[in-house]
């Protein structure tokens, strides 16, 4: 990136950061908060460890629910590959299950699993269970026939076929659900922790915003975010160490160094 | 021991009266055979091709010989042991190894560097160990990819990728090796050297191959005996021995003075 680009765009943060705090002199702190008050909220909510606790709260939970849900949608549609006729029976109601508004399910699970984090590894599993699940069996299904017929001919029966062909031909599958629904595990939790929970971030911003605090709720919606957009650039980087082999033309999602 | 007779060799591979008919999509057998009747055998060591119009069903054939396809009709033995009937045919693709099937494409594993898809049949079967990788690495040497272990297949030409998918099949040393226009889609330059290379790896291993192509003059440099396939429904229709002496030169093939007599016979059957 050029100096001049980097210059420029952080002449447009200094301009917003600006608006913001003209509007809060304008219509009052008491509404929208203001850049400094946040910041100086940042620096006490880092201190005295209020963020470090609630963040824990949500990234276990998120992380949590997405392992019980992401790893039976990636093994599933494996052991599906050669049950056809079991595939078939089960798959208007994997269908309806993924179909399902899972955060429609928040007040249901709370009252199943409490407001801990239970309830949101619940509902953090549903949702990535789906979304894991429909990539990885488009990978599966998307195979080429001829590969597999290869690697049989070669001598490679059942298990290496599903490890050395159907595995590393699926993963950019699985690996685009990961990207969608590890983003949507964390906003999940802290949706369903603004409902009703007494730890996290979604419960930070509630309750600091009840409490007619609305620098409280931004100070937490920014590390929400932060922490979000660290989570997509580990995705990204991830991924593409694993898919250095490909051609950068059929990179897998968006272009690649689009940005650089 | 057998003393040495007159007596006609049992083929290493044979096929009687082999027939095949695709199901309509309705799952029903459709009417039209693609094959019919086909006979054919094979000895050990022996370089056959096959020559046929396109859409003839040569890649139907292999594909029957090779286990992934079954046979509706007919016969096909290995050392006198029958793989599949029309009546029993469970698949076991390559029959335990026994058969080698060199594709028209070449169906590299793309997130595999082209060691690793040389290297795949060992790590399937048996496991990678250094004599694998040696056998590999000479393998590699001999078809003039030392120096490319690394890159992945689609940083690779076209003639190399084919070259790739050659060894990969002769890095296991099955008996048998099927090979379906596997020179198909490259320029005429590539394709000689990859013909040369075939050729030179032929004569230090052996095996015993059956090379389909609708190349008339590839079939004739290349083979011991050309076998020609008739359009649908399949048989063979005819049988050239070809007496040019070994070690050949692909190039040199054709410009002997029998080349063009055989050439126009093949010709004139294939139609
Ligand atoms: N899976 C299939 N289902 C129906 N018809 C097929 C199938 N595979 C091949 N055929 C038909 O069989 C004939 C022979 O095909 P093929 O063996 O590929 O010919 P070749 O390799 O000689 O060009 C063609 O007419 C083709 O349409
Ligand atoms: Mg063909």
């Amino acid at each position: 990136m050029s100096i001049q680009r980097i210059v420029d765009r952080i002449l447009v943060g200094v301009i917003l950061l600006a608006l913001w705090q003209l509007t809060s002199l304008w219509i009052g702190f008491y509404w929208v908060s203001s850049p400094l008050q946040v910041a100086q909220r940042m620096v006490a909510w880092l201190s005295d460890g209020t963020l470090f606790t609630e963040s824990g709260y949500t990234i276990g939970s998120a992380l949590i629910g997405f392992t019980l849900g992401a790893v039976p949608g990636a093994v599933i549609p494996f052991l599906l590959r050669r049950r056809p006729v079991l595939a078939a029976i089960l798959d208007p109601y994997l269908v309806a299950g993924y179909a399902t508004p899972k955060l429609a399910l928040t007040p249901l699970l709370i009252v199943w699993f409490g407001i801990g984090i239970w309830s949101k590894v619940a509902l953090v599993a549903s949702i990535s269970f789906f979304l894991i699940f429909f990539n990885t069996q488009a990978g599966v299904r998307g195979i080429s026939p001829q590969l597999i017929r290869m690697a049989e001919i070669l001598g490679a029966r059942e298990t290496k076929v599903a490890r050395l062909v159907v595995w590393p031909a699926a993963l950019p599958y699985i690996l685009a659900g990961v990207r969608v629904s590890l983003p949507f595990s964390i906003s999940g939790t802290a949706i369903a922790e603004m409902l009703s929970a007494n730890h996290g971030l979604g419960y930070l911003i509630q309750a600091s915003a009840v409490s007619f605090d609305p620098t409280g709720s931004f100070t937490a919606i920014i590390t929400l975010t932060a922490i979000l957009t660290i989570v997509n650039i580990l995705v990204n980087r991830s991924e593409r160490r694993i898919f250095n082999w490909r051609p950068a033309a059929a990179a897998f999602g968006r272009p690649k160094g689009a940005l650089g | 021991m057998t003393p040495a007779t007159s007596e006609p060799q049992t083929p290493l591979l044979a096929v009687r009266g082999l027939g095949k008919q695709f199901e309509a999509r309705d799952g029903r057998k459709s009417e039209s055979w693609v094959l019919r009747d086909l006979s054919m055998a094979v000895v050990d060591g022996e370089f056959v091709t096959l020559v046929g119009p396109s859409g003839a069903g040569k890649s139907t054939l292999l594909n029957m010989i090779a286990q992934v396809d079954t046979p509706s009709a007919g016969e096909i033995m290995l050392r006198g042991q029958t793989l599949a009937t029309g009546e029993h045919n469970k698949l076991n693709p390559g029959w335990n190894r026994q058969i080698g099937y060199v594709t028209q494409d070449d169906n590299l594993l793309p997130w595999r560097t082209l060691i690793d898809n040389v290297l795949f049949p060992f790590e399937v079967y048996g496991g990678v160990d250094a004599a694998a990788r040696e056998k590999a690495e000479a393998l590699m040497n001999a078809v003039g990819l030392t120096g490319f272990e690394h890159y992945h297949p689609h940083e690779l030409s076209g003639g190399m990728r084919k070259r790739a998918a050659l060894i990969r099949t002769l890095v296991y040393d099955p008996p048998v090796i099927l090979m379906d226009e596997p020179f198909g889609a490259v320029d005429a330059q590539t394709r000689l050297q990859l013909q040369n290379d075939l050729l030179s790896l032929w004569r230090l291993g052996r095996k015993t191959i059956v090379f389909v192509t609708h190349d008339i003059g590839e079939a004739i440099a290349l083979g011991d005996r050309v076998l020609v396939l008739s359009r649908a429904p399949a048989k063979i229709i005819g049988e050239h021995p070809i007496k040019i002496p070994r070690p050949r030169k692909i190039e040199d093939v054709f410009s002997l003075p029998e080349f063009p007599t055989l050439y126009a016979t093949i010709r004139a059957q294939v139609g």
